[in-house]
């Protein structure tokens, strides 16, 4: 944030709004490397991975080498898990078997959720009808409808599709719900002025102008059906990356569980990657926000 | 004669009723369901059965050691415990993260590692760390808790409008000056925002917690119901989740709007 830099301004506007994009050609100087985005985000990742290992060889966090596995360790682990079967299926089939819950979880509850969600907001009898049921059974955690799944369905694959249902469908029909309430008024009167019916009204500023909103809430949903999927099959299951941490627990092999929470990772962060390309392509209206 | 008129919305008597009768059917529906045996009785427990079982518990230990509200306090204890741990971290962490380069340029990277794990995927290697007492418990609800916090606070100080920045520099502040005094009073709904959603986090990896390790609490009183085959149990255990969840929910809301009054959301 050196303002003597010479600074040469491009800017944008968003709205009626201009923000300046300042782009700083100082003279290189110790400073300006030290403060640098990149030499921060390298100087950072190398110290959380220097601390990991130390913390790992040390045995701070307990005796013996069960507390807390070498990053190496957790990499060959990995490497071995693609190769050697665990329950009769590598890694990549433990990693379908969970991709696919979600996916068919996740298929289910945005199909029933947003339309339902759409059809609440637009009809006030519809939702007297929905709204306090739903109320109802919103704020228990979908965690804990394991047990009583359990009973219902037994330790199958029924049982963990049922709750990443239950957990993903309140935030897609409340997103979806909320996204229709809130577009601005003045747009339906755009509609409406220029002879538009209800039906136009519906079509062409209802489902636009909801779209974003219903995107996050897919995002939401999507986080969502990956804790469910994983917090079933640690309760019960014989397939699935729940299935390798606990196994990894239960052989006190924390290379194995950390391996495990590795790929969870990077498996539900390329389904939102995925879901935010999707949203890119359908709905190019929306407004990019800069944030996280 | 007055300008106008005073204008009176009257909701349809349907509207009113509507939502009364939708939980009443679905309630008595459940009971019918369950008496006619169309559902039998070791899935499901009629609503009359758990409201039997909610007075009992209340005095009788049996058969998971403990009474209804010493479930619910265990509880309390560790959602309460994880939650402010994680305000008190997650918050400072996230507005500064929003305003000083430095500060996003070290977490940025070993936060986007942690936010993709699910609190869940955690509960194993606390349970080697801690064990299955209160920290281990605490630790992945404060985890649970910490992502929200840290997002909404860093979106509420980027959220900042820059012509107030550039007004706050033209006057000669400081950038520690315009971060007190201009980003965390402009991040304050978004932080506010960040109270209601880390408690839903919060309570949500409660229950996963409880359910996994634990010898007291609302979730373990669930997953003792399973094992017992009492649906009674699972479905009482359920209901008080939900209700303390919303109950809690409920006092941050009336705390944030003594707060923040005057504030434009």
């Amino acid at each position: 944030m050196s303002q003597e830099a010479t600074c040469s301004a491009a800017s944008s506007s968003i709205a009626n709004e201009t923000v300046g994009q300042v782009v700083d050609r100082g003279p290189i100087s110790l400073g300006r490397i030290l403060t640098n985005r990149w030499f921060l985000h390298t100087v950072s990742i190398v110290a959380f991975f220097w601390l990991w290992d130390w913390l790992a060889r040390s045995n701070v966090l307990g005796a013996g080498s069960s507390v807390l596995a070498r990053p190496h360790e957790v990499l060959e682990q990995l490497a071995v898990l693609t190769r050697e079967e665990l329950a009769e299926l590598t890694l990549w089939g433990h990693v379908w078997a969970s991709t696919q819950r979600v996916v068919i979880g996740f298929s289910i509850a945005a199909a029933i959720a947003v339309p339902l969600g759409l059809f609440m907001a637009l009809n006030r009898y519809v939702n007297a009808i929905v709204k306090p049921l739903f109320d109802l059974l919103k704020p228990m955690p979908p965690i804990s409808w394991i047990s009583i799944s359990i009973l219902w369905f037994g330790i199958g694959e029924t049982s963990k599709v049922f709750i990443i249902v239950l957990g993903t469908f309140v935030p897609c029909l409340l997103n979806a719900y909320n996204g229709v309430r809130l577009v601005e008024p003045e747009l339906y009167d755009v509609v409406r002025m220029l002879g538009g019916k209800r039906r136009d009204e519906i079509l062409h500023v209802c489902f636009p102008a909801s779209f974003p909103a219903i995107f996050a809430g897919l995002q939401i949903s999507l986080s969502i059906a990956w804790t469910c999927v994983l917090a079933a099959e640690l309760v019960s299951a014989r397939s699935g990356m729940g299935y390798i941490i606990v196994q990894g627990m239960n052989l006190s092999q924390p290379a194995m569980v950390i391996g495990g929470m590795a790929v969870i990772a990077a498996a539900a962060w390329g389904t939102t990657l995925l879901v935010t390309a999707l949203e890119r392509k359908l709905c190019p209206w929306k407004r990019k926000i800069v944030g996280l | 004669m007055t300008a106008y008129r005073e204008v009176v919305v009257r909701t349809p008597l349907a509207l009113k009723i509507l939502p009364i009768v939708s939980v009443a059917t679905f309630f008595i529906a459940w009971e019918i369901v369950v008496r006619t045996g169309v559902v039998p009785d070791t899935m499901l427990a009629a609503p009359t059965t758990v409201t039997q079982l909610l007075f009992d518990k209340f005095t009788n230990m049996d058969p998971d050691g403990a009474l209804l509200h010493q479930h619910a306090w265990v509880s309390i204890q560790e959602a309460f415990g994880g939650y402010f741990l994680a305000l008190a971290v997650g918050l400072p962490l996230g507005l500064a993260m929003g305003w000083f380069n430095v500060a996003e340029g070290l977490a940025r990277p070993i936060f986007e590692i942690i936010r993709p794990i699910p609190p869940v995927a955690w509960i194993p290697l606390t349970i080697f760390w801690f064990g299955i007492g209160l920290p281990g418990k605490i630790f992945i609800i404060w985890l649970g808790g910490l992502v929200p916090c840290v997002i909404n606070a860093y979106v509420g100080v980027k959220m900042t409008n820059p012509t107030l920045i550039q007004m706050a520099r033209t006057y000669g502040a400081s950038d520690w000056q315009i971060f007190r005094q201009l980003c965390i009073p402009s991040a304050l709904p978004m932080v506010f925002g960040a109270l209601q959603i880390a408690l839903a986090c919060c309570w949500t990896n409660l229950v996963a917690a409880e359910l996994l390790a634990a010898d007291a609490g609302l979730g373990f009183m669930i997953t003792m119901g399973r094992r017992l085959a009492m649906p009674e149990m699972v479905v009482l255990g359920m209901f008080m989740v939900g209700l303390t969840g919303a109950f809690i929910g409920v006092i941050i809301d009336r705390v944030e709007k003594r707060l923040l009054a005057g504030i434009r959301r």
